[in-house]
């Protein structure tokens, strides 16, 4: 007799094997390993943009005429990519084999690590770019003259009282320590900003379940 | 999530978790991945249930959407890596039961809609259609006319596999 989908549907399910629950003992290992495995293909992709960027952005300065704004960009942005490049070895080192607390921890560990080492560097690379491009800018080509020179000149015949030292203004000279300062000063908050901006979900997400876990534990 | 919660909330309710899950799953693996997905979830939405309805209604509707919200990121994550191969609901699962009417009757309802699934499955838990037209957020005369369209479509399914 042909059975309807109802009977085959409640039949089925009285057997003993249909309905057994997984273990949750992996519940948590495989979404570790996921979201280590997404933040690394990110902070990959972060660097290999990196490294393109300051290319073009190398390869653009000499069109535009600053080229010493393009080569100390690219010099730094190379430091940085570097740097970072080898925090990346330490990540892939982390076993996959550990527990997923362990692993998350080992990963927690290596962030810190990583923002630390970005934060210090962070202070150091905000200033060079932007000393980089008032340089660069300074010693762009207008009409046979360096820019910078050609600014001061103009600032002079509209100011000549104004106070200069080797030539540049002091009020110029302060302010672009002044930012140079605040940039050195709040670099690390900067890079904190941009890496949330970037990984802040990832982060969100990795937090979420440590304490998951932790709560598991207890 | 606590051992308590899991035992008292959910393995109760297991039932209709796995049953759900199977219906979106061809894999074991698959099949783990979104159990242990709803679990979580159910955990975490736990704050949110108002007892307005059943427990087992409110782990229903968050099995359901786990269940729609992770085959949708899968679709995804294939259109992205995979351009040709076999997809998902094209393989035959490779995970089965016992009873191999009930096999067949899964197999089946996988070659559904999503929706058509849900719906299926609901009717199959013997859930009234207004129950099931509150869970899908339509009206209960449009279930029935949707349950009767299925239950043809699944006979249809049937009686192609077993001649």
């Amino acid at each position: 007799m042909e059975r309807s989908i109802e009977n085959i549907w409640k039949e089925g399910f009285l057997k003993s094997d249909a309905l057994v629950a997984p273990t949750i003992n992996n519940l948590y290992t495989k979404k570790s390993i996921h979201i280590i495995d997404k933040f690394k293909r990110m902070f990959k992709i972060n660097l290999i943009a990196i490294v393109a960027f300051s290319f073009i952005f190398l390869i653009a300065s000499f069109f535009v005429g600053i080229p010493i704004t393009g080569i100390l960009f690219f010099m730094t942005l190379t430091v940085l990519v570097i740097i970072n490049k080898s925090l990346l070895k330490g990540l892939e080192k982390i076993d996959k084999g550990l527990s997923s607390y362990q692993y998350l921890k080992s990963f927690n560990q290596w962030i810190e690590k990583q923002v630390a080492i970005n934060k210090s560097f962070a202070s150091f690379m905000y200033p060079i770019i932007f000393l980089s491009m008032v340089i660069g800018f300074w010693f762009k080509d207008a009409e046979g003259i360096p820019l910078g020179k050609r600014l001061i000149s103009e600032v002079i015949k509209g100011f000549p009282d104004i106070y200069l030292i080797y030539g540049i203004p002091l009020i110029a000279i302060i302010a672009v320590v002044l930012i140079a300062s605040l940039l050195a000063i709040f670099g690390g908050k900067i890079y904190q900003w941009d890496l949330n901006l970037v990984y802040g979900r990832v982060f969100k997400k990795l937090k979420e379940l440590m304490a998951d876990i932790e709560e598991l534990k207890n | 999530m606590s051992n308590d919660f899991y035992k008292t909330s959910i393995i109760p309710y297991s039932g209709i978790i796995i049953k759900l899950c199977r219906a979106y799953t061809n894999s074991q693996e698959d099949f783990e991945d979104y159990f242990q997905e709803v679990c979580l979830q159910i955990w975490r939405s736990k704050e949110n249930f108002r007892e307005e309805s059943e427990w087992s209604t409110w782990v229903y509707r968050i099995s359901l959407n786990v269940c729609l919200t992770l085959l949708k990121k899968k679709k995804k994550n294939r259109q992205h890596f995979v351009s040709d191969s076999i997809t998902t609901e094209e393989t035959e699962d490779n995970y089965a039961f016992s009873d191999e009417s009930l096999n067949l009757l899964y197999d089946a309802i996988r070659k559904l809609s999503e929706i058509d699934r849900a719906i299926i499955m609901l009717y199959l838990e013997e859930k009234s259609y207004q129950e099931i037209a509150d869970i899908m957020g339509t009206n209960s005369n449009n279930i029935g006319v949707r349950v009767k369209r299925i239950k043809t479509k699944l006979k249809k399914i049937l009686d192609g596999k077993i001649n």
